[in-house]
């Protein structure tokens, strides 16, 4: 085991945050709204839209631990822009699923950051459900007609094209389907979210698409989408881990400078354990999105499940917990839309909040067989 | 970055886990997996089975008789240990005072003592605690003078787990007291049958009396037997704490009780079925799973010495996650078991009882285990004197 960052993998985080502390300052991002055309071109020179993209289709074959490298320092600035859902998800589902000729037209224009590609696969009244759309495709002999509505799509408002899921009654299984926002029967309302990003409530009214529009083996639609949605999560572990880590430095270093009662509030001691707490959920965190980003890569289905979703719940209750505490501990100050714990603290309830929380990743644990290990058994 | 086991790691632990399943004692190994009570021959025995094995002392490094092994076979080591049920390998001589001996001590006294302690041949005990210092060390007053080629001792240890089969003890003594706290302290070892020494036991919630007060009342001590330094004390005590990183999260406690949780879980019963298959209790088991997978992973990254901090920190973070854990662990067992955990009395865990006991027959394991459970967020420095060291690290840097 190693889990120190490669020579690449330094030098592609060192220069993200190079770029974020230098050229993309917080108030640029919080003028930003969710997306900047400026950063999103910088990402794509420095190759993290296409990290995850075969080199023979403009990317660099990258590996889960690289897109851990990248996430934990976009995390660490609180990037708002939809890398997650374009540049992990939506590519690597296209990488890893579609034909040849799918990757060719689809690929090039995310890695060189022409096309935002994003997922729209939750339905109203249905929570973090996947499996079992409402939304269907009507197999025609030029293609599909989809009719549905999907919720929470994550930055909908920027993106170019949608994978939309849809039960195809042809395939008797649930299908994914690239839809570009501009075909015609397809209404995108964008509304503004917690965190300060735009997500989407998609309608889709007799929208036709060609058969090529059809991602991939028809009768596999679950099986890609869980797979897009647990690299998602790896993603999503490593930029909370990021994003904790400076949020207990912002924590320690206002506790150090601000005074009351004459002293340091660093001296405080019931202060001094919080941040102690802080700091272990924070470590906690860390293991467990490299623990997310192992499980990619891992032959068994279960195996997966319980490694992904044992990462996505312990990260999501640290980012609840240290963004908690770290508002409580910067006092007034913390609540004000001022400082930029705030944007730290919404941006991780967000993503506690995406991609299952932690009541949905605990439900899908409990539901995973319980037994003890077999060399273990007392007599 | 490569977050998946090597080849080598893995033919490591089958190798260990082979080497439980044909080498560990049954009779042991129920012991430990039940929760019921070891007397000192068990843990000797056990320890020179691996000693025999040439794993007599996993932390050693080679030059010293010891394994040779990388942080994370050690890791593995303990884990697999835990799950199969050995009993643990008493801390005091293989992880406090071999390691300071290796680093401060003189030849002489290497040759004497280390060899005794992967063989079993010497039982250790820890002469830190007093009844006015214990997690304020620094203030300790058994007091050590020069007398020629002896230091006369006078003073009281307490907490002092296994002082009545010691053979020796490392102890810290004040040997100048006009100095600041922590500059006057020097580490003496003390034969535990030199007259003057009295152990007296201390009985515990669960009924055990593995803790002691230690009377030291004018013990002659060679000077021979002073560790390292006059008044040097203090660094060699730090330095003890601090070495051992990944052990005292009690990783393999943790894996083994989990399973204990599951297995109960199946043995319990409501409504006709199994508690195992109740919703409510199999996600109370999952999020603590995940909880032990975090411990886990956090080890991991520390034994491959990814996170650039010192051990210090380090060392209080997984004591306050391992100690916590094995708490919830405790907890759970309770909860699962409900009623049936009320059932209690020490002698049905005790060598060789076989009478009766009310059914389901588990419940004294279950109270004893939670009551034990009480003392690993005490000992080793309290999780709050740990949080304190953790904050110092995080708030100065």
């Amino acid at each position: 085991m190693d889990f120190s960052y490669s020579e690449e993998q330094r030098q592609l985080a060192d220069s993200l945050r190079r770029f974020t502390e230098e050229r993309y300052p917080l108030e640029a991002r919080r003028k930003a709204n969710g997306f900047s055309r400026d950063a999103w071109r910088t990402y794509a020179e420095f190759g993290v839209l296409g990290l995850v993209i075969g080199s023979e289709h403009g990317g660099f074959d990258g590996q889960a631990t690289d897109t851990f490298a990248i996430q934990f320092e976009a995390g660490r600035a609180c990037l708002p822009e939809p890398l997650i859902p374009c540049a992990v998800m939506a590519a690597g589902l296209i990488q890893r699923y579609a034909t040849e000729a799918q990757r060719e037209a689809w690929l090039p224009p995310i890695a060189e950051g022409r096309e935002i590609v994003t997922l729209a696969y939750q339905e109203p009244c249905a929570r973090y459900d996947f499996a079992r759309p409402s939304t269907v495709a009507e197999a025609r002999d030029d293609g599909f007609l989809l009719d549905g509505e999907k919720v929470h799509v994550w930055h909908g408002a920027v993106a170019q094209s949608l994978i939309v899921s849809a039960w195809n009654a042809s395939a008797q299984a649930m299908s994914l389907f690239v839809v570009p926002s501009s075909a015609a029967g397809v209404t995108i309302r964008a509304y503004p979210t917690l965190d300060g990003t735009h997500d989407a409530q998609v309608t889709l009214k007799a929208v036709r698409v060609p058969k090529s529009a059809l991602i991939g083996d028809a009768a596999r639609g679950e099986a890609m989408l869980e797979s897009a949605l647990e690299l998602g999560i790896a993603a999503q572990c490593a930029a909370s881990a990021g994003a904790l880590e400076r949020l207990v430095e912002m924590t320690a270093e206002y506790l150090s400078t601000r005074k009351q009662f004459g002293q340091p509030l660093a001296r405080f001691q019931a202060l001094r354990h919080r941040v102690a707490d802080m700091a272990v959920q924070k470590e906690l965190a860390l293991s467990m999105a490299h623990l997310a980003a192992s499980a990619i890569d891992h032959p068994s289905v279960i195996e997966r499940r319980r490694m992904i979703s044992s990462a996505k719940l312990i990260v999501s209750r640290a980012a609840r917990f240290v963004g908690e505490q770290a508002v409580q501990l910067h006092g007034g100050m913390g609540v004000t839309a001022e400082l930029a714990v705030g944007d730290y603290f919404k941006s991780l309830m967000v993503a506690s909040l995406r991609l299952g929380d932690a009541e949905f990743h605990a439900d899908v644990l409990a539901n995973l067989p319980i037994e003890p290990e077999a060399r273990a058994r007392a007599a | 970055m490569n977050l998946s086991y090597s080849s080598a790691d893995l033919a490591f632990r089958d190798q260990v886990r082979r080497f439980l399943a044909e080498n560990l004692p049954v009779d042991l190994r129920e012991k430990v997996l039940n929760h019921r009570h070891l007397d000192a021959d068990d843990f000797v025995r056990w320890q020179r089975i691996l000693y025999q094995h040439g794993w007599g002392a996993p932390g050693w490094p080679a030059e010293f008789g010891g394994t040779g092994w990388s942080a994370l076979q050690r890791l593995l080591f303990d884990i697999e240990c835990g799950i199969a049920g050995a009993p643990r390998q008493l801390p005091f001589g293989l992880n406090m005072i071999g390691p300071v001996l290796m680093k401060f001590a003189s030849k002489a006294q290497q040759a004497r003592f280390l060899p005794r302690i992967p063989t079993a041949e010497d039982w250790w005990c820890q002469g830190y605690s007093e009844p006015g210092a214990g997690s304020d060390l620094a203030s300790l007053k058994t007091r050590a003078v020069r007398d020629g080629d002896h230091y006369i001792v006078n003073g009281q240890k307490t907490w002092t787990t296994y002082a009545q089969h010691a053979d020796w003890m490392f102890c810290l003594v004040r040997t100048d007291p006009g100095a600041k706290p922590q500059s006057g302290i020097s580490l003496l070892l003390i034969d535990m049958k030199s007259p003057g020494i009295t152990v007296r036991p201390i009985r515990t919630l669960e009924g055990l009396t593995d803790v002691n007060e230690v009377f030291i009342d004018e013990v002659k001590v060679p000077v021979e037997n002073l560790v390292g330094e006059e008044n040097c004390g203090w660094t060699y005590a730090k330095y003890l704490l601090g070495h051992e990183r990944t052990g005292i999260a009690g990783i393999g406690n943790c894996r083994r009780e989990l399973n204990y949780v599951k297995a109960l879980a199946q043995r319990e019963r409501r409504h006709g079925k199994p508690l195992a298959d109740d919703l409510r209790v199999r996600e109370k088991i999952a999020c603590i799973e995940a909880e032990v997978l975090a411990l886990e992973m956090l080890l991991m990254r520390v034994a491959s010495q990814a996170s650039q901090r010192g051990a210090g920190v380090e060392s209080s973070i997984l004591k306050i996650r391992g100690s916590e854990l094995q708490q919830s662990l405790s907890a759970l067992q309770l909860d699962i078991a409900g009623p049936n955990a009320v059932p209690f009395s020490p002698d049905w865990l005790a060598d060789g009882f076989d009478g009766w006991t009310p059914d389901p027959g588990h419940g004294a394991s279950i109270g004893s285990f939670y009551l034990e459970m009480r003392k690993p967020t005490i000992y080793g420095g309290t999780n709050e004197v740990q949080k304190e060291i953790i904050a110092k690290a995080v708030i100065e840097g």
